[in-house]
């Protein structure tokens, strides 16, 4: 693993902010970071890019214990804070320049890697201008190009499209799809389509603890539903009466009835459509149309955080 | 001391990418001028009655001066070293960074001492014309400028340390001016305790006022000396701590 952080904590006086997160990003993989605002993400980000302490657990980064070795743990890390602060008086290649030497990228490699950097985060055209004329898009994107330009084997980028306009969103993904196969990227954002575009798995936080993790495609299998076009929604949901306890039944725009399996219920979704739509044909009611619901991780993503909501 | 050099060299080009080192250097120099001019006046005017060289009134009787002097120069260098970064949000930028906490503070308090150093440079000019005009004992002029800069090197520190205890640099501007002033309501109270009691020792022993008679005079007292380095090297030790402790904060 080229990250690991195991059961972090941290508390401001009296408030929880985080109560115990693991986090774990392979080499090659883009882990999406999840939650919505005040979940604890930033707080973790900090911690694990050293900037601030945790009141408990441990951070390791490509082998190296974060408060044990800082320095060779550090030397592992691009971070881009969520606020993108930078030096306003600087001219970008002079920023990305004071930033590579700093990271300790040897003099020999600092002009290519600046200008490989520069590239990857598609901001070439103002290398030469001053970054406190810049638009904020083109300063997120600066702030892309100070995590890259030491080729840290591991990225933290926290919320790298918050605050930009829908093209600089779309401009942003594409760097950050490139990212990949180079680099651990743990990616934070509380927008869940960012993670759907650009992540393989992740992890979705909520009150400072993990409430889900698993790859982008089985986080949205979660919560199985189908769709089921009936000729008498009043008929077809008494038929689903004896379901009771193993699904919840709707009805749904344009003559169906949505299904939805119980949370939590180990059954397959494919063998209960059948048993629900053998009780219907043999109740006398039409079938037109069975369609499985695929719900959009927004979805996922409200029904988990609403759920530890209310288990507080 | 990973990462001294690319911080000594940035703080450096901040320095004097901004107004601030000019402003500094220009008022400083026209003040120094103008109290040379005063001085060399009143000497040519009464050669006779000055029992000390030119040099030594121009470094030590106006004590007074020095106090502006500091005052106005070192709480501006030192304010923004840690309190800008805090404020704008960019010491997360250096503390993400694989470089030590005693790098980070030496690079930024070298930096302001290297300025600081700038300042004095030119007033060798005017030490140059005083001895075109009369005898100048070039330990005197040696033990003077150690003086001023041992003074400097401490109370820029402490200025480090201000910069590292705020998050605003007109705070940490203050904070500073403060303890100069400190030093210097400190240092009266040589003329107000008797000779021989403690209270005394101990105000003779941290004024700058003292001590800076005794250089502008050609003595190094090595009291003075463990003083300064003391007064030099505590609060740094400071700064770095703090720094060092908002990685647990
Ligand atoms: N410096 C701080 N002092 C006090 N509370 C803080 C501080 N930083 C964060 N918090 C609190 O910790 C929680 C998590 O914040 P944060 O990590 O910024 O969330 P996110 O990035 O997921 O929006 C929030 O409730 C926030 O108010
Ligand atoms: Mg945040």
């Amino acid at each position: 693993m080229l990250l690991t952080a195991e059961k972090l904590e941290k508390r401001y006086g009296a408030k929880v902010a985080l109560a115990g997160i693991d986090v774990q990003v392979a080499a090659g993989e883009v882990l999406g970071f999840l939650g919505p605002n005040g979940a604890g993400k930033s707080t973790t980000m900090r911690i694990l890019s050293g900037v601030i302490g945790a009141d408990g657990g441990r951070v390791v980064i490509d082998g190296h214990d974060l408060a044990d070795d800082p320095i060779a743990a550090k030397a592992a890390l691009g971070y881009l804070p969520e606020a993108v602060p930078l030096y306003p008086e600087l001219r970008v290649v002079e920023y990305l320049a004071f930033r590579a030497e700093l990271k300790g990228v040897l003099r020999k490699y600092r002009v290519s890697y600046i200008e490989e950097a520069m590239q990857k985060a598609r901001v070439t055209d103002v290398a030469y201008a001053p970054i406190g004329t810049l638009s904020k898009g083109y300063r997120q994107r600066v702030g892309l190009a100070d995590a890259l330009v030491a080729k840290p084997k591991l990225l933290l980028l926290d919320e790298p499209t918050a605050g930009l306009d829908p093209a600089q969103i779309v401009e942003v993904r594409e760097v950050l799809r490139g990212l990949g196969p180079e680099h651990g990227v743990l990616l934070s954002t509380h927008i869940l389509s960012e993670v759907e575009a650009v992540a393989d798995r992740a992890i979705v936080i909520d009150h400072g603890k993990v409430v889900a993790a698993a790859a982008v495609t089985e986080l949205r299998a979660a919560d199985p539903a189908f769709l089921i076009g009936v000729s008498s929604t009043d008929v077809a949901l008494a038929l689903l009466k004896p379901f009771a306890g193993r699904v919840v039944a709707t009805v749904a725009e344009g003559g169906a009835v949505r299904v939805a399996l119980v949370a939590g219920s180990a059954e397959g979704r494919d063998g209960v459509a059948e048993e629900v739509v053998a009780a219907f044909v043999g109740g006398g009611v039409g079938v037109r149309s069975v369609v499985p619901e695929r719900p959009r991780l927004e979805e996922v993503f409200l029904a988990l955080t609403r759920s530890r909501a209310e288990q507080p | 001391m990973r990462g001294f050099w690319p911080l000594f060299k940035r703080e450096l080009l901040v320095f004097y990418a901004t107004p601030l080192a000019w402003v500094l250097a220009f008022a400083f120099l026209t003040v120094q001028g103008l109290h040379f001019y005063a001085l060399l006046a009143s000497i040519a005017s009464s050669p006779e009655v000055s029992d000390q060289s030119p040099l030594q009134a121009f470094f030590g009787e106006t004590v007074i001066l020095y106090f502006v002097q500091f005052m106005l120069v070192i709480p501006p260098l030192t304010m923004r070293l840690f309190a800008e970064e805090r404020g704008r949000g960019t010491i997360e930028l250096l503390l993400s960074a694989p470089i030590t906490p005693l790098a980070l503070v030496l690079s930024k308090y070298l930096a302001a001492l290297l300025t600081y150093v700038l300042l004095w440079f030119p007033t060798l000019f005017y030490v140059f014309v005083i001895a075109r005009t009369g005898y100048v004992d070039p330990a005197v002029v040696a033990t003077s400028y150690l003086g001023v800069f041992l003074a400097g090197a401490a109370l820029l520190a402490v200025g480090t340390l201000c910069s590292a205890l705020v998050r605003s640099q007109f705070l940490a501007l203050i904070l500073t001016a403060f303890v100069i002033l400190l030093f210097f309501v400190g240092g009266l109270f040589t003329f107000l305790t008797k000779d021989g009691t403690v209270a005394h020792a101990v105000a003779t022993h941290l004024s700058l006022w003292t001590h800076m008679m005794d250089f502008s005079s050609g003595i190094i007292d090595s009291r003075h000396v463990v003083f300064y380095s003391s007064a030099t090297i505590v609060p740094l030790y400071v700064t770095t701590r703090i720094v060092d402790g908002w990685r647990w904060a």
